[in-house]
């Protein structure tokens, strides 16, 4: 009795890491590779990417709150928004300057706080939250596991996989990927870098928008809560290898299942889980500077 | 007597001939003059405060400038150096009694010791990975607080910590000075040889390597310079503040660090604290619209930043003086000719 | 010449200096100014802020303060000490207060960490300062210890956190019993403590393995999540799986929120007690959706609930001008109308040293509680709240179905021969999963 006991628990710990590093996993595999597509085609290390991913959260929460409307459309308004804005602003604050790196770079940040600062000024700092596409949990081995879990889990792998059908598959696909590995190749041959840069931004802003949307009804809102993704996912991106898509991808799935593992296996340590994570991309990075599926690209002058 | 007339002449000689002619090095004097001169102006406590906070912090983006504007190792986690002074100055203060003087440079050494901790693994880091990895050490480190909360006081700090001088007058003028002094220092060092070839790795590390220049000593020594003197702000913000908490160690702290570098323009050390002088005073003191201040800060960085992508000072700098094709001594713009050789400005 | 055009520096630099040589306005000399510093953006400041204003046009409306001989009017001076995002800002603000404002009092605070630098420079400047929101141990310490510096310092709420954690184990002793009485356990009940990792609830997790047994309690566990998780179903489903009766929380930020919702949505048949901050806010409802049903914590005010005769004036009189059931952070009202106004009326001056020297011997009535400052073993003055039957002892509250009712005390019993029932407390209610867990 006490064998199978433990058995059953054990079983239950395994899933509760399964279910909660997948759906981690997936969030930062969304942000990272929209991120890693930022930074390979338009050269931006974008720190406000996560931002965006909470301003989509906002939308949710408002249109829902405010207008009453249900999950799905508020879901594809949040995305939309967040599209256009993100294209506006590429538009008047980034592009100008595309060619100071390090311009660009506190470029973004700076508009990381105006999203911070606005959502204050609309929302207070109070913790708000969005209901649940679907209600209700099922059990599974013991362990209860939500459908709003599931959901999410299911979005995410359903859009990644559209994403890597168009980056493959397409001819515009084609077109970004080359841009990515080599700019000046790409518009030797023939495609226009500056539209496709921007073009870029709109899908990975997308995408940002697209994981705040889907993830937000299993999270607090608050306008400070880009910051701790964004350090997630600065490290999956560095884990796996700057301007690496596979390398992001991998190293979503690492950091989200050592995350699930800190937190279920360590219970006193919950709050460890992010240094724990952290540490291990800079082991990996001692070992392999370039990440795991990076390249090691001559410094660009 | 003679002797001091001598060097009183030799001293307007100078000035009129070094210093006067170009603005810059007027606005440098002038800028002397302001932080010293300050208190004549006014001794309302909290204006004192923030001055004094300006010039922690002055010194801080300075040390940040040095690191990662001259040898490019761009550190998004500088807030480590800084935490690691403030939280050493308060326990060497708190446990082992000994005075700021002491507790501040024994806090800055620790600092050393972290710069070598982040600085070794970078070596083998190159530009954005770099950038992202500092970042997490930082954390790391706020982690180790909160797990050891006896030892750092948790959430809630050191408290309790030795204040840095009797008055709030004196405390302004030990840290500006200290500030003026540390500067100038660091602005020597980037002009000195070792400046040098910290703007070299920058620019070409292999070339500099090829010259036969050890530049893992050199990218070492920056990490350890720029720890240094950022601990140093570090406890002096601990003594100041008489609290050391782990807010001394938030990211956003490591980014204000890197936007009023840039901001002020990378590079330079004068950019950063003229940034920070510029921009701390003024969001503090539109505190009457306290709702809005960030967000005018941010946008006045972006703004700034589509103008000026350079840095403020170093598009300033650039307005204000002309180098001469010739000779590429300094001129003022208005000149049109070169003031050594007198070949033509365009 | 064109680099004077494009001179930015100059008009900003000249703008700055009109900033700070702008006048320290004259203040009026027949009037009491008060600052009022906090989380102006938060919830927690808007309290402060809140209760401040009632309490001070209370006074005016009467006439205002009698100093002595002459009547003085109070004039509240907020300020927004930012401190949850930068503990410079809410020194800034405070000494802006002090020397810009010149403030005679100041009340509120609530972020420990700024409230330590705030008591530093409140103290060196001889400025009473009442703290409205911070229950570190620590700050009423260093009364005792640097008397002469500190001895500005009173604490207005909430009661330390030694008092705090006594209470809340009398809440789970309370909920303890129902669960006993109404579900017919036998046996000791089973207790999962969850605390934030935070140095506060560091202290209680040996009080609490110590204490639990002596309650005829079993700990079957500890958990200890980030204070700013968003996912703890990790933690709800060990927290299951070790048969937990009662979930004894210690929660002060943001994780409080996702735990109720989720140990809610998840059904765990477990009562959750104990201290969860957010849960006592008007907008906890809404940020679990709902799910925040049968949460007990800790709180100050519930509407159904009378301490003592002030009580419920109070709580109406808030209820009416701001819509929601007041939280601790308007502890800044009694801290102006009794602990500072009163004193003043009662001795006509606005000297500091003398109005230290008589609050801290006052015992008098707040809508919440009684007020006694206590001493240390020692025999040294701390200004910090007596906890106890008779003195400060707060109220529980629950939710139940979208109210926030009042359930603490009820023939509460701290010492033998001595029971404790507000008026008003309602009985705890269990979770129906939970009955039907247990029944079957």
């Amino acid at each position: 009795m006490s064998i199978k006991n433990r058995e059953v628990i054990i079983m239950s710990i395994i899933l509760d890491i399964i279910v909660m590093g997948l759906i981690k996993g997936s969030i930062y595999a969304l942000l990272a590779i929209s991120f890693s597509l930022i930074f390979g085609v338009a050269r931006i290390v974008n720190i406000a990417h996560t931002a965006f991913y909470m301003v989509a959260a906002y939308c949710i929460y408002t249109v829902t709150n405010y207008m009453g409307w249900s999950a799905v459309p508020a879901m594809f308004v949040a995305v939309i928004l967040s599209v256009i804005l993100g294209m506006v602003i590429y538009k008047v604050f980034l592009n100008p300057i595309r060619e100071h790196e390090g311009a660009v770079l506190i470029a973004t940040m700076a508009i990381a706080m105006v999203f911070q600062e606005v959502m204050t000024l609309f929302f207070s700092g109070s913790f708000l939250s969005v209901p649940n596409l679907i209600d209700g949990y099922f059990i599974i081995f013991g362990v209860k596991v939500f459908y709003q879990q599931l959901l999410t889990l299911c979005a995410a792998a359903l859009v990644m996989v559209i994403l890597m059908i168009f980056l493959f598959k397409t001819k515009l696909g084609l077109a970004l990927r080359s841009t990515a590995q080599d700019r000046e190749v790409a518009n030797l041959m023939g495609i226009n870098e500056s539209k496709v840069a921007m073009i870029t931004m709109g899908i990975a802003i997308g995408l940002a928008g697209f994981a705040g949307a889907i993830v937000v009804p299993l999270e607090i809102l608050e306008p400070h809560m880009w910051a701790t993704p964004l350090v997630m996912m600065m490290a999956v991106v560095v884990l796996g290898g700057l301007g690496s898509l596979k390398g992001s991808f991998v190293g979503a799935y690492i950091m989200g299942f050592t995350e699930a593992m800190v937190v279920f296996l360590s219970p006193q340590g919950a709050f460890l889980k992010i240094s724990v994570a952290l540490l291990i991309m800079i082991i990996v990075l001692l070992i392999r500077p370039e990440g795991l599926f990076g390249v090691y690209f001559e410094e660009e002058r | 007597m003679k002797l001091i007339l001598f060097y009183l002449r030799k001293l307007f000689a100078v000035l009129k001939n070094e210093v006067l002619v170009l603005p810059s090095r007027v606005a440098v004097i002038i800028f002397f003059l302001f932080i010293l001169l300050l208190p004549l102006f006014t001794d309302d406590l909290y204006v004192l405060r923030v001055f004094t906070l300006a010039s922690i912090f002055a010194i801080f983006a300075a040390s940040w400038d040095l690191l990662s504007g001259f040898t490019g190792q761009l550190n998004f986690g500088h807030a480590l150096f800084f935490g690691v002074g403030a939280y050493s100055a308060a326990l060497i203060n708190l446990h082992w009694q000994l005075a700021p003087w002491l507790s501040i440079p024994l806090g800055a050494l620790i600092g050393v010791a972290a710069g070598l901790i982040v600085g070794i693994p970078a070596l083998r880091l190159k530009g954005t990975y770099l950038a992202l990895t500092t970042l997490a050490f930082p954390i790391i480190v706020t982690g180790l607080v909160f797990t050891f909360p006896d030892f750092t006081g948790g959430e809630l700090g050191i408290s309790g910590i030795q204040k840095l001088a009797p008055t709030r007058i004196h405390e302004y003028y030990i840290i500006s000075i200290l500030m003026l002094g540390l500067c100038t220092i660091m602005w020597k060092i980037t002009d000195s040889n070792t400046g040098i070839i910290f703007h070299a790795i920058r620019e070409d590390e292999i070339a500099v390597r090829a010259s036969g220049v050890n530049t893992t000593r050199y990218k070492l020594l920056a990490f350890c310079l720029s720890g240094f003197f950022a601990g140093i702000a570090g406890g002096l913000y601990a003594h100041f503040m008489r609290i050391a908490g782990p807010s001394v160690l938030e990211i956003s702290l490591s980014f204000m660090v890197v936007i009023w570098a840039m901001f002020g323009g990378a590079a330079t050390i004068y950019g950063p604290i003229g940034a920070v002088f510029f921009l701390y005073p003024l969001v503090e003191f539109m505190h009457v619209i306290q709702d809005y201040r960030t967000l005018m800060f941010a946008f006045v960085v972006l703004l700034v930043l589509l103008f000026m992508p350079d840095g403020l000072f170093r598009w300033l700098r650039e307005k204000i003086e002309t180098e001469c094709p010739r000779c590429k001594v300094r001129n003022i713009a208005t000149r049109d000719t070169c003031r050594i050789c007198t070949a033509p400005l365009n | 010449m064109k680099w004077l055009k494009s001179n930015v520096f100059v008009p900003v630099l000249a703008f700055v200096f009109v900033m700070f040589f702008w006048a320290t306005a004259f203040a009026a000399s027949d009037e009491i100014r008060i600052g009022v510093i906090g989380p102006m953006k938060f919830i927690q400041g808007k309290s402060q802020w809140n209760g401040a204003v009632m309490a001070a046009e209370e006074i005016n409306a009467k006439g205002g303060v009698k100093v002595g001989s002459k009547m003085m009017k109070i004039k509240l001076i907020q300020a927004d000490s930012n401190e949850f995002l930068s503990i410079t800002d809410a020194t800034n603000a405070m000494e802006r207060l002090i020397t810009r404002d010149k403030v005679h009092f100041v009340v509120g605070g609530f972020r420990t960490e700024a409230v330590f630098a705030m008591q530093d420079i409140a103290c060196q400047n001889k400025v009473i300062f009442i703290g409205c929101g911070a229950a570190s141990d620590e700050l009423c310490n260093r009364v005792a210890k640097y008397y002469d510096q500190y001895k500005y310092f009173f604490r207005g709420t909430p009661f330390n956190s030694t008092a705090l954690v006594k209470a809340a184990f009398s809440h789970v002793g309370s909920t303890a019993e129902v669960l006993r009485n109404e579900l017919g356990i036998t046996g000791p009940i089973k207790v999962a403590f969850v605390a934030e990792k935070a140095q506060w609830a560091d202290a209680m997790v040996p009080a609490v393995q110590a204490t639990l047994p002596k309650m005829g309690m079993e700990l079957v566990g500890v958990w200890r999540p980030s204070p700013v998780a968003t996912d703890v179903s990790a933690e709800l489903s060990a927290i299951q799986r070790s048969g937990a009766q009662i979930i004894f929380t210690f929660f002060s930020s943001s994780v409080g929120i996702p735990f109720a919702r989720q140990a809610n949505e998840l059904k765990i048949p477990a009562m959750q007690v104990g201290i969860n901050v957010e849960a006592q806010k008007a907008e906890f409802w809404q940020a679990t959706r709902g799910q925040g049903n049968y949460v007990i914590t800790s709180s100050t005010y519930a509407r159904n609930v009378e301490c003592n005769e002030l009580t419920k004036p109070f709580v109406e009189a808030y209820i009416k001008r701001f819509g929601e059931v007041p939280t601790y952070t308007t502890g800044t009202y009694e801290s102006i109308k009794m602990s500072l106004v009163d004193t003043i009326e009662m001795i006509g001056t606005l000297d500091p040293d003398k109005i230290v020297a008589t609050l801290e011997n006052r015992v008098y009535k707040t809508p919440p509680s009684t007020i006694m400052y206590v001493k240390d073993n020692l025999g040294r003055h701390t200004h910090d709240l007596k906890f106890g039957p008779g003195y400060a002892t707060g109220i529980a509250s629950q939710w139940q179905d979208g109210e926030f009712v009042g359930v603490w005390p009820n023939k509460w019993k701290p010492a033998p021969g001595v029971e404790v029932t507000f008026k008003g407390v309602k009985p705890i209610k269990i979770p129906p999963w939970m009955i039907k867990a247990y029944k079957k």
